[in-house]
């Protein structure tokens, strides 16, 4: 792999022509499955993934023996979240193989419903379950970030009431490992030729406040860039949830326009914007 | 599928209270951890960590195998972890549980993919022959912070070990035993060691070390920072969990360091000592017909 990344000094820009503190086009719609409780699609750049929710429903029996809990509370006094993950093999460049036991997958599985488990007001609903898949068509980085946000508008969409959106970027630095390397620039939304060569981080907060529900970090970093590089991910955060926010907003004045949802006394959304 | 006995709900309460108050249920501060003690075996390789009740063991080995055919440059190198049944009652053989599936992937990402062994060292002849080390963990008993303890008896483990001593004569390899010649230790680059704070209380600002098993099954988040003593870190991981303030990571990840630096020193420390009292005096010492009387 030749180090593209490398060009970045001279003229500032980055292998895909963007600033440091520039997302790629986030794009997403809701409510994609007619037969899902809830669905959503997901575009961040070339990495593409659709999210399928089913639930609350009843548990079934392996779920029910089998039910870990997200802490907090009894296991059966609050509904399980399972999440199952599915890279499709020609999502990637090298088309590979992966198996049902796949650590990675498995690890981002338990990451995205420990996640939601504390979002999600899952005491409304005992005995029940929700599960949550999730679709990899294609991957070009931020993968992890694109997979919770696909999920949050999933759970918006079957109307699952939770406390904040989950809004996730990823951060990196265009440093190598060594501490003397000052010049170095935070850089947002990393796609994978950056991901490859760089150090970075994924983070994901809760809503639009500095409170982090996620930071996986997998690469050799300084600890003094930690904090630039988490300044900058908390940041891309807030303006990822702001795509998000304007995304169920569209959605919402659609239904209503089509006559899908009752217009409400109390709505004070203006829908002629 | 058995699960693990959740804390009573008194139980919860008197910890929870407890923390609020400032206080933890064996009167330790909030970042103080429990004694850890590292004692290696008689062979190269056995680290047995100890963390109060928490115990891992861990030894390495090494064969000679075939490289994989697509880094015929590299030796092959695994860490494999086992959760047996008799860790906890809630554990079932050969079924991975998440504690499991994390934990190897920690050290996966902790000791393999950050680069602490020098990979390239364990090749013998390009594409024919090379070492394959292997790291078998085993927890022994589990009262929290396995992750923590795991990762200091893997580094220890691998530190400690030394493979056999062979030369390459032409087409000749040679494998000599520990009597023909001394074996060599692994080629090292750097020792990482992994630090888990555990969050508490409503907005996870409650930050304690070095949990118990009971402490940690009522934590609302748990974050991992592995760092090495230059203050590189190789891997951080809060998966999910309560959402905790982005500043304290900041604080957390210094705390690491320090803690990292502290392991560092106590696995020099023991590998010194562990030298000294197999230094019998060297090959002339051996070799004296002398008796003790």
């Amino acid at each position: 792999m030749p180090l593209d990344t490398s060009t970045y000094s001279l003229a500032l820009l980055r292998v895909d022509g963007r600033r440091w503190n520039e997302l790629r086009r986030l794009h997403a719609q809701i409510r994609t499955q007619a037969a899902a409780d809830g669905s959503s699609y997901l575009e961040m750049g070339h990495t593409k993934v659709m999210c399928v929710l089913t639930g609350p429903a009843e548990q079934n029996q392996s779920q029910r023996r089998g039910q870990t809990s997200g802490g907090g509370g009894s296991a059966r006094d609050t509904a399980s979240i399972n999440v199952n993950v599915m890279i499709a093999g020609f999502s990637s460049v090298d088309r590979k193989k992966r198996g049902r036991n796949d650590k990675r997958t498995q690890e981002l599985e338990i990451t995205i419903a420990k996640t939601f488990s504390s979002i999600v007001h899952t005491h409304l609903f005992p005995h029940s379950s929700i599960s949550i898949s999730l679709h990899v068509l294609s991957s070009d980085g931020s993968l992890l970030a694109a997979l919770l946000n696909a999920a949050t508008l999933a759970l918006i969409d079957a109307g699952i009431p939770m406390s904040d959106y989950i809004a996730a970027c990823t951060a990196g630095s265009t440093s190598s490992h060594s501490a003397s390397d000052d010049s170095a620039d935070p850089l947002l939304d990393l796609n994978t030729q950056e991901e490859q060569e760089l150090p970075y981080l994924t983070v994901a907060t809760l809503g639009s406040s500095d409170r982090i529900a996620v930071l996986n970090c997998e690469s050799r970093l300084q600890v003094s860039r930690l904090e630039g590089m988490l300044v900058v991910g908390v940041d891309g955060c807030k303006q990822v949830k702001q795509i998000l926010d304007r995304v169920i907003r569209e959605k919402g004045v659609q239904m209503i326009r089509e006559g899908a949802v009752d217009r409400s006394d109390t709505m004070v959304m203006d829908l002629d914007e | 599928m058995p699960r693990d006995a959740e804390p009573s709900l008194s139980e919860r309460t008197f910890v929870t209270k407890a923390l609020a108050e400032g206080l933890r249920v064996d009167n330790r501060k909030f970042d103080q951890c429990r004694p850890v003690s590292l004692t290696f075996g008689d062979e190269f390789g056995v680290a047995d960590v100890s963390f109060g009740k928490t115990r891992v063991l861990a030894r390495t080995s090494a064969e000679v195998t075939v490289p994989y055919a697509d880094r015929p440059f590299d030796g092959v190198f695994t860490i494999t972890s086992e959760l047996s049944p008799m860790v906890a009652p809630s554990i079932e053989p050969n079924r991975p549980t998440e504690t499991e599936v994390l934990l190897s992937r920690l050290l996966e990402k902790t000791v393999r993919r950050s680069g602490a062994l020098d990979t390239e060292s364990l090749c013998l002849i390009a594409g024919q022959k090379c070492w394959s080390v292997r790291v078998d963990l085993h927890v022994l008993n589990h009262d929290g912070n396995i992750l923590d303890a795991a990762c200091l008896a893997v580094i220890a483990s691998l530190r400690h070990f030394k493979r056999p001593e062979t030369t390459l004569d032409g087409e000749v390899l040679t494998v000599y035993t520990p009597a023909e010649r001394e074996p060599v230790p692994l080629s090292w680059l750097h020792s990482p060691f992994c630090v888990t704070f555990s969050f508490y209380g409503e907005e996870g600002d409650i930050v304690l070390m070095d949990p118990t098993w009971l402490e940690e099954q009522l934590r609302v988040s748990s974050c991992t920072f592995s760092l090495n003593r230059h203050g590189e870190i190789c891997q951080v991981s809060k998966l999910g969990g309560s959402a905790v303030d982005a500043p304290l990571f900041i604080q957390c990840a210094q705390t690491a360091l320090s803690k990292s630096k502290e392991y560092t020193e106590l696995l020099e420390r023991k590998l010194a000592e562990d030298a000294k009292s197999r230094d019998k005096g060297g090959l002339m010492a051996e070799l004296t017909a002398e008796n003790d009387r």
